[in-house]
């Protein structure tokens, strides 16, 4: 196992993306942290606007998790688009060993990522805010959500990409799944004939992740009516989404040739 | 030493490798010869547990899966170019050698062996094929294997590059290791190989050494140059010989030698204007192995499918009416 971790470790180093990817999600996490910071100076630190510049806006713009997804395809899409699969292999045939060392390699780095960014980010709300909000539920709630929030996009990204064996497909689905067809499915919600679609609302995956940022109740604002499951539960909702295209995905790696 | 043993892979009806055993020797360059599409490469995916099949192959004895280090005991580069175009040579090495725990100065020895030290901190999407095929030497010699399994590492580089790699082949055979490498170049092979084995549809057609296989599928002809073609016709086939009568009359005969049939027509006063042996080359002697099992071969292009790549439109409808 250690063998398969070194080697994740040395491939994700050795690779120009992920500096990019890390980088470019580092520095507009900050700038959206920044504007927040700026734009609400004289107002007083709660619990949404602390969570606001410290995910640098995550709850509607997600940098982050969607860098760390791409990450995530890259672990795994890229040995089918440039064929390292049998190399990759050849050094480490236990197939679940290297699996799981991605996962793990691809997890620590989102965490690491997390982190340094919620530290940037604080620093730029400390140049704002006279001290430094207080630790406190939701607050903190939902900064730790992020962390899980962020793993989870990550693991979703090569459990795609493995699933799929390449890139494009994994990226597609992994930004047209939030953006269209969970907005369809809410917008159809709206028909009066078809309302009884509105209990299912909470189970789609990518929402219910989402409310693992939350600070406040659902707001519908002119959209469908309905409750969320609370912050853990939502984001169970989005981990049990997470874990079934990996096992399928991890399945198949087993089974299939390579 | 490899052994292999009813390797047989099938993609749904379709038999890839059916029941293939063979044995590679250490110390040897055993080639592994066969047409486009034969199987070798599926046959070598089967070998390292890339592709799901039946049957086992075991290296010393060892399944590849019990292999603690697979790289440091089997050293295999299927696809030229199985890298990351920005990840520089030396990176890929390095990467690989990590999981093998191997020191990463490893890369560095195995790049100046190829002759690659110059371009190892370059990109490799700017690679030739000859320098991918040196790169993917590199990667199998990384963890000094005492087995190599190389599919198809001559293609793309010249005839220089050719030599080397036969050299290379050679001293690392000498060393007493265990090398398997494919082509469907038989002139390749002769320059290379020791030992062969050969495939066409999976099957095996020949195992054992390169003359043997020359001498087993180079059948001589005899052409016969007589104004009494047809009686001596007759008389030839009496002998048990094949005779073929090409366009201008001579005929061309197979399974008896020159003298028997110079003495014959002497003692049947039969007048000979011609007697010549003629031996096929062993490009003619692949492709006589091999061409039963050819996969893909000419005749396949024949009126119905020349329509189609003419007319496309018209052949359709013409199709939809034969069918009908």
């Amino acid at each position: 196992m250690t063998d398969a971790l070194r080697f994740e470790w040395v491939r994700i180093r050795t690779l120009r993306s992920t500096y990019w990817l890390i980088a470019l999600g580092l520095v507009i996490t900050a700038g959206v942290a920044l504007i927040i910071a700026i734009a609400q100076r004289d107002d007083a630190v709660d619990a949404q606007l602390a969570t606001s510049v410290l995910t640098g806006g995550a709850e509607f713009a997600t940098f982050i998790p969607i860098f760390m997804a791409i990450i995530g395809i890259f672990a795994t899409g890229h040995e089918y688009r440039h064929g390292t699969i049998q190399p990759t292999l050849t050094a480490i045939p236990q197939r679940s060993r290297l699996l799981l060392a991605k996962i793990i390699v691809v997890a620590v780095t989102a965490v690491i990522v997390v982190a340094l960014s919620v530290l940037i980010n604080l620093v730029i709300g400390m140049i704002f805010w006279g001290e430094a909000p207080t630790l406190e539920s939701p607050f903190t709630d939902a900064v730790v959500g992020y962390f899980v929030l962020v793993v989870l996009y990550a693991i979703l990204g090569l459990a795609l990409a493995q699933l799929f064996r390449g890139v494009p497909s994994a990226l597609v689905v992994l930004l047209v799944t939030p953006l269209l067809v969970e907005s369809l499915i809410s917008g159809l919600s709206l028909v009066p004939a078809l309302d009884w679609l509105q209990p299912a609302l909470k189970f789609l995956p990518f929402s219910a992740g989402s409310r693992l940022l939350a600070t406040q109740p659902y707001d519908p604002q002119g959209g469908p009516e309905f409750d969320y499951l609370d912050r853990w539960a939502s984001g169970g909702v989005f981990a049990v989404f997470v874990a079934i295209i990996l096992v399928i995905a991890w399945t198949l790696f087993k089974k299939r040739d390579a | 030493m490899i052994t292999a043993q009813s390797l047989r892979k099938r993609y749904g009806d379709k038999v890839a490798v059916d029941d293939l055993s063979f044995e590679v020797q250490p110390g040897l360059v055993t080639g592994f010869l066969g047409p486009n599409g034969a199987g070798k490469s599926t046959t070598m995916r089967l070998m390292l547990d890339l592709d799901h099949g039946s049957g086992e192959t075991l290296f010393d004895g060892r399944r590849f899966d019990t292999i603690r280090h697979p790289m440091r005991e089997i050293g295999a580069v299927l696809e030229a170019k199985s890298f990351h175009p920005t990840r520089t040579a030396r990176n890929h090495l390095r990467m690989l050698a990590a999981g093998s725990a191997l020191p990463a100065s490893r890369a560095d020895e195995v790049l100046e062996f190829v002759g690659l030290t110059e371009v190892r901190n370059k990109k490799p999407s700017g690679f030739s094929l000859g320098m991918a095929q040196r790169l993917g030497l590199a990667q199998a010699l990384l963890g000094d294997p005492s087995t190599l399994i190389l599919d198809e590492p001559a293609n793309g580089l010249d005839p220089h590059g050719i030599h080397w790699l036969r050299d290379v082949l050679k001293s690392l055979a000498a060393q007493g290791r265990t090398i398997f490498v494919s082509s469907h170049l038989l002139s390749e092979m002769s320059l290379m190989a020791d030992e062969l084995v050969v495939i066409g549809r999976g099957s095996m057609i020949y195992n054992g050494d390169v003359d043997g296989f020359v001498k087993r599928f180079t059948q001589s002809t005899v052409r016969v140059k007589t104004p009494d073609a047809s009686e001596f016709v007759e008389t030839l086939r009496g002998m048990g010989a094949t005779v073929d009568t090409v366009p201008d009359g001579d005929l061309m005969v197979s399974g008896v030698d020159a003298p028997t049939i110079g003495d014959r027509a002497h003692d049947d006063g039969i007048r000979l204007h011609e007697l010549a042996t003629q031996t096929a080359s062993l490009e003619t002697a692949f492709i006589s192995a091999t061409g039963a099992s050819e996969e893909y071969v000419a005749h396949e292009v024949n009126e119905e499918t020349t329509n189609m790549l003419t007319e496309p439109s018209a052949a359709d409808d013409t199709n939809r009416g034969g069918a009908a």
